[in-house]
């Protein structure tokens, strides 16, 4: 039996069609309550940075597609990490905004010292970003960035990043509130739980 | 929500400090047999409506647990080192909310095995360790444990390991659903010969005294449950206690000491209301509940002149001997999906290595169970031992999630007498009162059986046909949420800090049940025999209660 295609907020507000109303009385007793406790899931449209300047997001923007590029599916330049990273600096990851300025202008000022020519890491060509980044990833601003690169996929998007749940699909993710088995390949084929010979569950088969 | 509103002055016959595991037994039990009971609570009360599917708010805001910005402490790893506070975590972590930890908790509902309470009968003493035997065995716990699955409600199948321990009930609820990890794991247990079984859960399988069943959400490990199918305090003791009428639960209220008079009783409790306003609160008795950590805090932080090293501590050792579990475990990724985010975290436990075996040539023990216990983000940031740090390595390791679990092993810990909480000499908290301070260093027999139960972990992933298996690093433990052993229980007064019934050998008015009356560590998933205490120590507490003999 697949899983009902429901969203948490279509769980939450009891209109999925695939749960039967018996089943949510049965299961669920709160919902009324917690149908105004919905929180929307819907991507954030992204407006302009509040912590970062346009320069220094074009810079953490590409450390972002360095870290989480594009695969078989989208990375993080389409979950929108980088303004997950700004968000987080101007607002909930305030205390660490000094540290993290700190930390970019040496990034960048080391960058521009290597590579003369190229100056500013974002219009470095990408062969020359990954050889930098080689040189800098155990310093604890490329740690720092590499941790909101990946909060930014996959966190809630009401934060900034995971933009329409980018983050969450290009993992296979699905952002439902309510599963029903079975869940994968391997429990979709089980035969049951049988007893150990002698045990007093024998006789008791068991999903 | 509490119906009885104590009124300011009026003396109550228990004060509970804290609301969780045991609190929450506590309360209900008390208020049940006819006491006025106050429970207090750090943080606030919150419903199912409250709680989200929000992994940054939860494992990184510290949405529900004590925050290192409020409730700031310290960590050396020995007495010779300084102690710091770490970057952006406290050591010690709890929820702080009513229903304390029960709420994010993964609800592993294990019981101790016969074998825990006389390991050192058995073993012997062991270099560098306190390993003790509990005053009390298994056999008196056993109606208790029965008593917890049946009033808070868990699911699982009775007999199924044959190294389930002698029960007197079944499981009043059947297993949830196996999940791919379960079946995998099981798959490569029977192949070697051992005796995967379905786990014990605290979440219901069906409706249960009209909570509903499980929606497999997968949102259990450190988030609160937002369909109250996890059988926490919150959903379960917390409201038959108010329902009593004779319970208060005081939320957003933080005890910071314990009053005495010259009769060396207790008196009641000092407080911080929810508006930082001190308060006190007269009882005719206290219990703390408040955890292994927040308890001997609260010790240690009421000295008076009668008891200058802290209440209650006149053996010295209240704060000493604390353990969290080892573990051990590995990831791996398989052929096909198992969309391990789907349901509970886990389904399936192998117990084959539970007792230690002097074979091995170390102490130890441990259970192993199939999960992948975090969601998207946090999995993310740590899939595995050698996740790469960037690039297309990275991503390709990511695209693995749906493919991915781990198989988990869950060890002990030895009680280590410099291992501890005590209070930091200098750091304070938002509210004034002296912070924790941690002092931890595995045994290296943790080490060892740490490493041991992750080769059996990777063997077990191997024969289930795995693709691909990644070892996570084994190392010395800087923190944990099993907050065990810290007021130890005891026979001998100069050894331990509270007797077979939970009442401290030194303040007869004065009981304390929670993760710190442990002896030894089991081998993870504590709750289950917290709340079996609670229920044990309630009852005593009770009828000496109606004998006046408190």
């Amino acid at each position: 039996m697949a899983s009902p295609s429901t969203t948490r907020r279509e769980f939450l507000l009891g209109g999925s069609s695939g749960l039967t109303a018996a089943w949510l009385g049965a299961n669920w007793p709160v919902i009324a309550r917690a149908a105004q406790h919905a929180h929307h899931t819907a991507a954030t449209t992204p407006g302009k940075f509040v912590f970062l300047s346009p320069t220094q997001a074009a810079d953490i923007e590409a450390l972002t597609v360095q870290i989480v590029p594009d695969g078989k599916t989208p990375g993080a330049r389409a979950a929108n990490s980088v303004y997950f990273i700004d968000q987080a600096m101007a607002t909930f990851f305030s205390w660490r905004g000094a540290e993290f300025r700190a930390g970019l202008a040496q990034f960048q000022s080391g960058f521009s010292d290597a590579h003369p020519q190229a100056a500013v890491f974002a219009m470095a060509d990408a062969q020359t970003q990954a050889a930098w980044l080689h040189s800098v990833e155990t310093t604890p601003f490329f740690g720092t960035v590499r941790q909101l690169t990946i909060l930014g996929m996959f966190a809630d998007p009401k934060y900034g990043g995971n933009a329409g749940g980018e983050g969450w699909k290009s993992i296979g993710f699905e952002d439902q509130h309510v599963f029903v088995p079975p869940f994968g390949y391997y429990d979709a084929h089980y035969q049951g739980f049988v007893p150990y010979p002698g045990s007093p569950a024998a006789g008791a088969k068991q999903s | 929500m509490s119906s009885k509103i104590f009124k300011p002055g009026e003396m109550v016959d228990f004060v509970v400090v804290g609301s969780g595991s045991s609190g929450g037994v506590m309360a209900r039990e008390l208020s049940q047999a006819g006491f006025s009971v106050l429970v207090f609570e750090q943080g606030p009360r919150l419903d199912a409506a409250d709680f989200e599917h929000d992994e940054l708010k939860y494992q990184y805001l510290h949405g529900i647990t004590n925050s290192p910005l409020d409730s700031p402490q310290t960590f050396r790893k020995d007495a010779t080192a300084t102690a710091l506070r770490p970057d952006h975590a406290n050591p010690l972590v709890y929820a702080r909310i009513v229903g304390g930890s029960s709420n994010h908790f993964t609800a592993n509902f294990w019981r101790l095995h016969p074998v825990d309470f006389h390991e050192h009968s058995l073993l012997g003493d062991i270099p560098g360790a306190a390993l003790a035997d509990w005053p009390i065995s298994y056999e008196e716990l056993e109606p208790y444990y029965t008593k917890v699955e049946w009033e808070v409600g868990v699911s699982g199948l009775a007999g199924s390991s044959p190294f389930d321990p002698p029960r007197s009930r079944p499981y009043p609820m059947p297993p949830v659903p196996v999940k791919s990890s379960g079946v995998l794991m099981e798959l490569g247990g029977r192949k070697l010969g051992l005796h995967p079984y379905p786990a014990p859960l605290a979440i219901t399988s069906q409706v249960y005294r009209g909570r509903p069943a499980c929606v497999n959400c997968g949102f259990c490990n450190g988030f609160g449950c937002e369909v109250r199918a996890k059988s926490s305090s919150l959903y379960t003791m917390i409201p038959e206690a108010e329902a009593t009428g004779r319970c208060e639960v005081r939320s957003s209220s933080y005890v910071y000491g314990v009053g005495v008079n010259d009769k060396g009783r207790v008196t009641g409790v000092h407080y911080f209301d929810a508006k930082k306003v001190e308060q006190f609160q007269k009882a005719r008795a206290v219990v703390i509940c408040a955890n292994g950590a927040e308890t001997p805090k609260l010790l240690l932080n009421s000295k008076s002149n009668r008891f200058p090293d802290g209440l209650a501590n006149s053996s010295g050792i209240v704060g000493k001997h604390l353990m969290f579990n080892q573990g051990g475990s590995v990831h791996a990724l398989f052929e096909h999906e198992l969309n391990e985010y789907k349901s509970v975290q886990v389904t399936r436990v192998i117990h084959d290595f539970y007792n230690s075996d002097p074979k091995r040539g170390f102490y130890g023990g441990g259970g192993i169970d199939s999960r992948i216990s975090k969601g998207p983000a946090d999995w993310a940031l740590d899939a595995g031992g050698d996740l790469p740090l960037w690039g297309p390595a990275l991503k390709e390791r990511l695209e693995g999630y749906t493919r991915s679990m781990v198989c988990a092993g869950h060890t002990t810990s030895l009680a280590v007498p410099t291992n501890s909480v005590s209070i930091d000499p200098q750091l304070k908290d938002a509210w004034g009162v002296p912070a924790m301070r941690v002092t931890y260093k595995d045994h290296p027999d943790d080490l060892k059986i740490a490493a041991f139960m992750q080769d059996r972990a990777a063997e077990i992933m191997d024969a289930a046909g795995a693709q691909k298996i990644w070892r996570t690093s084994i190392s010395e433990l800087k923190g944990s949420v099993h907050l065990l052993g810290t007021c130890r229980m005891g026979n001998d007064p100069t050894r331990s800090v509270v007797d077979r019934y939970n009442r401290t050998h030194d303040v007869p008015n004065l009981f304390l049940c929670d993760g710190s009356s442990l002896v030894t560590s089991g081998r993870g998933q504590p709750t289950l025999t917290i709340e079996a205490l609670s229920f044990r120590a309630a009852h005593h507490i009770g009828e000496a209660a109606r004998r006046n003999e408190i």
